[in-house]
């Protein structure tokens, strides 16, 4: 490139260098880093509202929170400008270096210089008395086969040797980069153009609303275009009342018809999937009011008949006698769920008495009364918590996911090295086995592998001074 | 056997490698180096078989609460499916034993691979901590699972995240090392003023940042015996229980003093950083006067603790308050904070141990390349490990949750590691910052690790998803 041509090229140089630069990656993630810590101490989930109550009072806080959104930090627009120039920082850096690094790679220097076999930091030099001694020494360094071969120049009585290891361990930091690329990218779309809400509906309800957390931290509702019907919820309990899982059976129908075009009962970690929305079990409530009582009714050890009553609505027996289930007890001194029975005979007389889900025989066999009275259940209406997710790029996230730990693997697994060598006869005769090498990362490790090829050197030179102890010795 | 019989065993077996270690930097012989080793192995395999009888115990009670509320027996897959869903590492006492079990298994491998044994001394200390962390906690009894933590995720995401914050506690470990044993890159002055100054910080995070200084007080959660647990005491606030805080008497002033004290000391010694090596003339008071005071403030916190086993309240207060009294403080009443300034304490111990023996010192420690390799290597493998820990996350949220990102104060937490992490690596390759640099950043690691992994469950910051279990 010229230099001093004309004022933009020289801006454009410029902005290029800088965005190249890492020192810019540096900075960008410790902008970042601080953005994730105020996240982390202001929560997010307030209204802008909320927290210009509790924390900004003073005008010029005020103007500062506005300014910087501090109620919703991550979703600001100084975030979301940070986030980009690590992108292009990315980009620049992977444009300005990898074709670099890929040619390189490519394009090995097969025959090093002379002077450098007594330049580089790792080496081994051997002198042998026979040629055929020192490519025995280098087909150990270098292998058989194509790689063992040596290149024989046509004006140097020199044999020089060439060989690498994991080339593409170079390539893996941009593999990396471009895996976060995809992620970063794949994440802005979807929160663009995803969904991320809530919708509760009553058993026995539909809706096709879903209510999301909007800009400034307001709720926003957005039409799916068809319904979401829950025809049944089921909460199983372990006997303290804590949940043990729940349930709901969901059902699809387009507007305007009745017909289920989808059904599907759903568990937390098990949701459904319909039109590329997501429909996960996130949580329940209970509706106020009406409770459902399951109790078996009938003549003391005779044939009973099962009830579905509403706490406060009686069952008649066929003399008269009114049973009325009037409260519910989720767990009853330990004892798991009972409900309190209202008995009014056909004289007007009421006496009170509760029967056990668990325990069965408990009326029977200790109340013992003219009627037996079972508690077979009760049920209690929801409206089950939906959480809906539309999240279009995901397969580019996931995708991004996986390239990154394929990267990770090239780049701390994968060490590129580079080795040479070079069989040389000397002014006494002897020829000098030099082997040479270069990492690129781990150089302690490649210190390691010196020292065994060290090792290798002066074995092979004891085993071939067992083998002629005269050649060697003169 | 119980699986707390293994604890107990593995923390015993933790003191003796802790004992061997220490009295091998004295002596160095390799028979005592090698008995640590084997010892700390064993007792490691009793910790692990202690969680795997854990782990069988939460199994049972599953099983047995899964039949009684479906009144289903369970065989065959179900009852494997059922047995196994709750690994021992599901609340916040079950992740505070397996910490300690993450961090002396980086101790192990890096023991194997490059024998730094004054590394096992930190790493052991840590471990007995967590352990002594979990002994406190409440929640030891074993609850069925919430249905979302009901998830093959589970496994991958949190053996994940154990290793990979114990690779970096060990890397920020040996971080502290390189510092010692760089004599020509830094004096010991200037680990000093670093020490002092990040103990100020810490200080006033703990004392509630300008709540120490506006009151002069640092409170503590009040708490009643009730059948040999401690439970906090509170009242009802908008139809929420709010634990009620008490203040500690004589720390709040203490620690006021040992803040101010350290920031004068660090400021002291940080100007005349370059004088000589070991402190020196008023430099030696810049230096002795906050550790003495933080050793006093800890002394004082702990003996509260010990001692005051009935407080009394005026009326008007203790109308409001249940369960009734009499109410105490405990070690339970600051276990988390008592905890941090354990080890800022223990820190500041170490440096004064190398400002008073500092060839002894510097000889028993590796030279400083190697210590800068080791601390290179393992926050490589916390960076990598904290990357399975995201995904992983990310996956098991968009199958759970619909969404694979949500910002949540602990995704959050776990990005600003792997972010403090990267930075760690590109500067060293922008910058050339090895040595001493990428040790000041590896040490902040640590405390950033604690913030983003406990500071949720200790409700530093907002609650989200990840509350399950608390302190």
């Amino acid at each position: 490139m010229a230099r001093g041509t004309t004022s933009f090229q020289s801006f454009y140089d410029s902005t290029w260098r800088f965005f190249c630069s890492l020192r810019l990656t540096v900075v960008t993630l410790f902008v970042l880093l601080a953005g994730c810590l105020v996240g982390m101490f202001h929560d997010q989930t307030w209204t802008y509202e909320e927290h210009r109550n509790v924390w900004a009072q003073a005008a010029w806080k005020l103007h500062v929170y506005t300014f910087l959104e501090l109620n919703d930090v991550f979703h600001s627009w100084w975030f979301g400008v940070f986030v980009l120039v690590l992108a292009l920082n990315l980009i620049a850096c992977s444009i300005e270096r990898l074709p670099k690094i890929w040619i390189d790679v490519h394009n090995p220097q097969l025959r090093l210089p002379d002077p450098r076999f007594h330049a580089m930091k790792h080496h081994v030099h051997v002198q042998l008395p026979t040629r055929e001694a020192g490519l025995r020494l280098l087909r150990q360094y270098f292998g058989h086969g194509p790689l063992g071969a040596p290149y024989v120049p046509a004006d140097a009585p020199n044999s020089y040797f060439f060989r690498e290891r994991q080339r593409y361990g170079r390539v893996g930091v941009y593999v990396i980069h471009i895996a976060l690329l995809m992620i970063m990218f794949g994440s802005i779309l979807t929160t663009e153009f995803g969904i991320d809400g809530m919708m509760m509906i009553p058993e026995g309800g539909g809706r096709n609303f879903v209510q999301s957390r909007g800009p400034g931290g307001l709720t926003a509702s957005h039409d799916l275009g068809f319904q979401v019907h829950c025809t049944d919820f089921r909460l199983k309990t372990f006997t303290d009342g804590a949940p043990l899982d729940f349930e709901s059976d969901l059902v699809v129908t387009e507007f305007g018809s009745q017909v289920p075009v989808f059904q599907k009962t759903i568990e937390v970690n098990d949701p459904l999937e319909y039109k590329g929305y997501t429909f996960y079990q996130a949580s329940y409530s209970p509706r106020s009011g009406e409770q459902l009582v399951k109790l078996s009714l009938g003549p003391h050890g005779g044939e009973r008949l099962t009830h579905t009553l509403a706490v406060g609505e009686a069952a008649v027996m066929a003399d008269g006698t009114q049973f009325t289930p009037v409260e519910v007890m989720e767990n009853y001194g330990g004892l798991g769920p009972a409900v309190r029975i209202q008995k009014v005979s056909p004289d007007g007389s009421a006496t009170h008495f509760n029967v056990f889900r668990f325990y069965p025989n408990f009326d029977p066999q200790v109340r013992r009364g003219q009627y037996d009275v079972l508690f077979l259940g009760f049920d209690r209406l929801y409206a089950t918590g939906i959480s809906v997710g539309r999240v279009p790029f995901l397969p580019v996230v996931l995708v991004g996911f996986l390239i990154m730990f394929i990267g990770m693997y090239m780049a701390f697994f994968m060490n590129h090295r580079r080795y040479w060598g070079r069989l040389k006869q000397l002014e006494n005769g002897s020829w000098e086995v030099a082997l040479v090498g270069t990492a690129k990362r781990h150089p302690y490790q490649f210190e390691d592998e010196f020292k065994k090829y060290k090792k290798t050197a002066s074995d092979f030179l004891k085993r071939l001074n067992d083998e002629e102890p005269s050649t060697t010795g003169a | 056997m119980h699986s707390t019989t293994w604890y107990n065993l593995c923390a015993i077996g933790y003191f003796a490698g802790l004992f061997l270690l220490i009295a091998n930097l004295a002596g160095r012989k390799l028979f005592w180096q090698k008995l640590a080793t084997v010892t700390v192995a064993l007792s490691f395999i009793a910790q692990t078989v202690g969680m795997v009888f854990r782990w069988q115990e939460a199994g049972l009670v599953e099983v047995a609460a899964t039949e009684r509320a479906t009144g289903l027996t369970l065989t065959g897959w179900t009852y494997f499916v059922v047995f196994t869903q709750h690994p021992p590492w599901s609340n916040l006492y079950e992740i505070m034993v397996f910490m300690s079990w993450g961090v002396v298994l980086v101790y192990l491998v890096s023991e194997v691979k490059w024998k730094i044994p004054a590394a096992g001394i930190f790493a052991l200390l840590l471990s007995l901590l967590s352990l002594g962390l979990a002994s406190l906690t409440t929640d030891s009894d074993i609850k069925p699972l919430v249905p979302a933590l009901q998830s093959w995720w589970i496994h991958v995401h949190v053996i994940s995240a154990s290793v990979a914050y114990s690779a970096g506690t060990i890397g920020a470990v040996t971080s502290l090392l390189y510092l010692v044993a760089a004599k020509d890159k830094l004096t010991l002055r200037t680990l000093g003023a670093g020490t002092l100054g990040v103990s100020a910080f810490l200080i006033f995070i703990l004392g509630r940042g300008f709540e120490l200084f506006t009151t002069g007080q640092y409170r503590v959660k009040l708490l009643r015996e009730m059948s040999g647990e401690m439970v906090p005491v509170g009242r009802m606030v908008q139809d929420k229980f709010a634990a009620y805080y008490l203040a500690s008497p004589y720390v709040g002033p203490l620690l006021i003093a040992t803040f101010v004290t350290c920031v004068l000391g660090g400021a002291f010694l940080w100007w005349r950083r370059s004088e000589s090596d070991v402190p020196q003339g008023r430099a030696v008071l810049a230096w002795a006067a906050p550790f003495l005071l933080l050793t006093a403030t800890v002394a004082v916190m702990v003996t509260n603790n010990l001692t005051l086993t009935n407080v009394e309240l005026p009326s008007a207060i203790a109308e409001q308050l249940m369960p009734p009294g009499p109410w105490r403080f405990a070690m339970q009443s600051n276990q988390w904070d008592l905890s941090l300034f354990a080890i800022v304490w223990g820190a500041q111990c170490f440096v004064t141990l190398s400002m008073l023996f500092p060839n002894l010192a510097r000889r028993v420690l590796p030279t400083g390349e190697k210590l800068d390799r080791v601390s290179y290597y393992t926050i490589l493998v916390a960076f990598a490990l904290v990357a399975v820990v995201l995904v992983t996350g990310a996956l098991w949220a968009h199958y759970a949750w619909g969404r694979y990102w949500a910002w949540d104060p602990k995704e959050t937490g776990a990005l600003v590691i792997w972010i403090t992490y990267a930075i760690y690596l590109h500067m060293r390759m922008s910058y050339g910052w090895v040595g001493v640099p990428s040790a000041v950043i590896g040490i902040l690691g640590f405390f950033i690790i604690i913030a983003g992994f406990l500071g949720v469950n200790l409700g530093w910051f907002a609650g989200g998803l990840h509350s399950y279990g608390s302190a």
